[in-house]
């Protein structure tokens, strides 16, 4: 790639002629401007336009947007709703906390109305959630964790150690072999990292085996 | 004995600071009407000179520092962040909030840390100036707070503001469809003093019995798009007399652009050295 322009809000790049428009930039009067001070990427695409965009390195200002999987940590529970604190867009860390909602029918695809959040969720939780709307004036971000993909992902037990996922509804703790409940994600290998050493020898990373290996434990899933 | 805890009282042996001031001399311009104070000329497009440098702050999001004579000011940028009182959310488009602040030691006179009435009104009038150079509309439910602290206030202090400001956004990664340029301009009868110091904004050396066209004029511009986004005036002067400022002032921003567009490139580049991929 060629050596790296700099350029800074306003700038006129192109014509809309020459190249799509990517992030970064704005259209006006059929030329392409930058709305960022940063480098400026030309990435050809093919037998299509070359995309031109302007990047900076941290890109922190993301924001939530409708159809993002974010990671969010439990604050506060309710018999009708969760609150939770949004931490990462992706896997981009957020600068700064945006406050978000799960309501008792956004956790599962099933069964909504027989959902206890007690059962799914506990504050102090991590959870895997997606975005469905923006909310109102009123209220924050909505997020819904009914996939298979969402739910929790770290979650410690009352006796204060880190929970080992059985079921999609269970986790169980590697110290004292309690079981609780939880809306559990069924985390992919690729984004799922080792845990720390083996968990008590419990269940030997079952993430390795995919959390729902098939086993005598396992009731039968009734995932969608 | 109750002791006076509002007043500060110095040492038994202190002196005022006053008896060892160097008298800046005020005299009246008996010198030629061309040459101003500082050396600068009357009736010519004649900047001061600026320092800028961005990204001196490592707890705000961006900022900017920016110094043209003796004024000096600092802005920093904080967000997007979610609006804390619900009741101003909006769901379109984010806020914009700004803050201009002198600091107690940047008058002549010694102000107070609380926020008085004309700056408040400055606030407004930056907020009026930057609002329409930033993108809003793609960071819906969430505000964006920019906060100018005057340093040292020697005349064009808005103007200066304004170009601190945006330059603070930019280093900030705000989406902007342009720099917002500012540039202050006086009136004086028949001549005109561009980016005047404190003394000259306050008519302290008034050129013999000008009493028409006498006024100050603080223009914000958006050079890239050409198009004014503020506009400040005081005093009172003839209409060809101000559109002429205007477009004077118009010269200035023009002529502090490069200036700018280098200072935010370095910053970019410190941030993040060019990569080889």
């Amino acid at each position: 790639m060629s050596p790296m322009k700099l350029c800074v809000p306003g700038d006129r790049l192109c014509s809309t002629e020459d190249c799509m428009p990517g992030t970064g930039v704005y259209l006006r009067h059929g030329y392409i401007y930058s709305s960022l001070a940063g480098y400026v990427l030309r990435k050809n695409e093919g037998e299509e336009l070359p995309v031109i965009s302007v990047v900076r390195e941290t890109e922190a200002q993301l924001l939530p947007d409708v159809g993002a999987i974010v990671t969010c940590k439990v604050t506060s529970i309710n018999p009708r709703f969760a609150k939770v604190h949004i931490l990462y867009v992706g896997s981009t860390p957020l600068k700064d906390r945006f406050r978000g909602t799960i309501r008792k029918e956004d956790v599962r695809a099933t069964e909504k109305d027989r959902v206890e959040t007690y059962k799914s969720f506990r504050p102090g939780d991590i959870v895997l959630a997606k975005v469905i709307s923006l909310g109102d004036v009123q209220s924050n971000y909505l997020l819904t964790t009914a996939e298979n993909e969402l739910g929790v992902v770290v979650a410690h037990s009352e006796a204060g150690a880190q929970m080992v996922p059985i079921s999609w509804c269970e986790m169980q703790c590697p110290r004292t072999h309690a079981k609780e409940f939880r809306k559990v994600a069924r985390v992919q290998l690729s984004i799922c990292r080792p845990e720390q050493g083996p968990v008590g020898g419990v269940h030997p990373s079952p993430l390795q085996q995919g959390p729902l290996s098939p086993s005598s434990r396992n009731t039968q899933l009734p995932y969608l | 004995m109750p002791t006076d805890t509002k007043r500060v009282r110095g040492p038994e042996v202190s002196q005022s600071p006053s008896l060892f001031l160097c008298k800046n001399a005020v005299k009246k311009s008996t010198a030629s009407n061309d040459a101003r104070v500082d050396g600068r000329q009357r009736g010519q497009v004649d900047v001061r000179s600026v320092f800028v440098r961005c990204g001196l702050i490592s707890q705000a999001k961006g900022s900017a520092y920016i110094e043209a004579g003796n004024t000096k000011l600092i802005c920093c940028v904080y967000g997007p962040r979610e609006t804390e009182r619900k009741d101003e959310t909006d769901m379109k488009s984010g806020r914009l909030i700004t803050d201009m602040r002198f600091a107690p030691f940047s008058c002549r006179e010694r102000g107070s840390w609380i926020q008085g009435s004309d700056e408040k009104d400055l606030s407004l009038m930056l907020l009026e100036s930057l609002r329409p150079g930033v993108c809003l509309q793609k960071y819906p439910r969430s505000q964006i707070e920019v906060n100018v602290m005057v340093l040292e206030n020697d005349g064009a202090v808005l103007a200066h503001a304004v170009t601190c400001a945006s330059m603070a956004l930019a280093d900030a990664g705000i989406e902007m469809y342009d720099l917002v340029l500012g540039c202050s301009i006086r009136q004086e009868g028949a001549t005109y003093l561009i980016d005047p110091t404190f003394l000259e904004e306050n008519g302290y050396n008034l050129a013999s019995g000008s009493r028409e066209n006498l006024g100050s004029l603080t223009v914000a511009f958006l050079p890239s798009l050409n198009q004014i986004s503020g506009l400040q005036s005081d005093g009172e002067m003839g209409e060809d007399t101000l559109t002429g400022d205007v477009r004077t002032c118009i010269e200035g921003c023009f002529k502090l652009y490069p200036v700018i567009q280098q200072a935010l490139s370095k910053a970019v580049r410190r941030k993040a050295p060019p990569s080889e991929s």
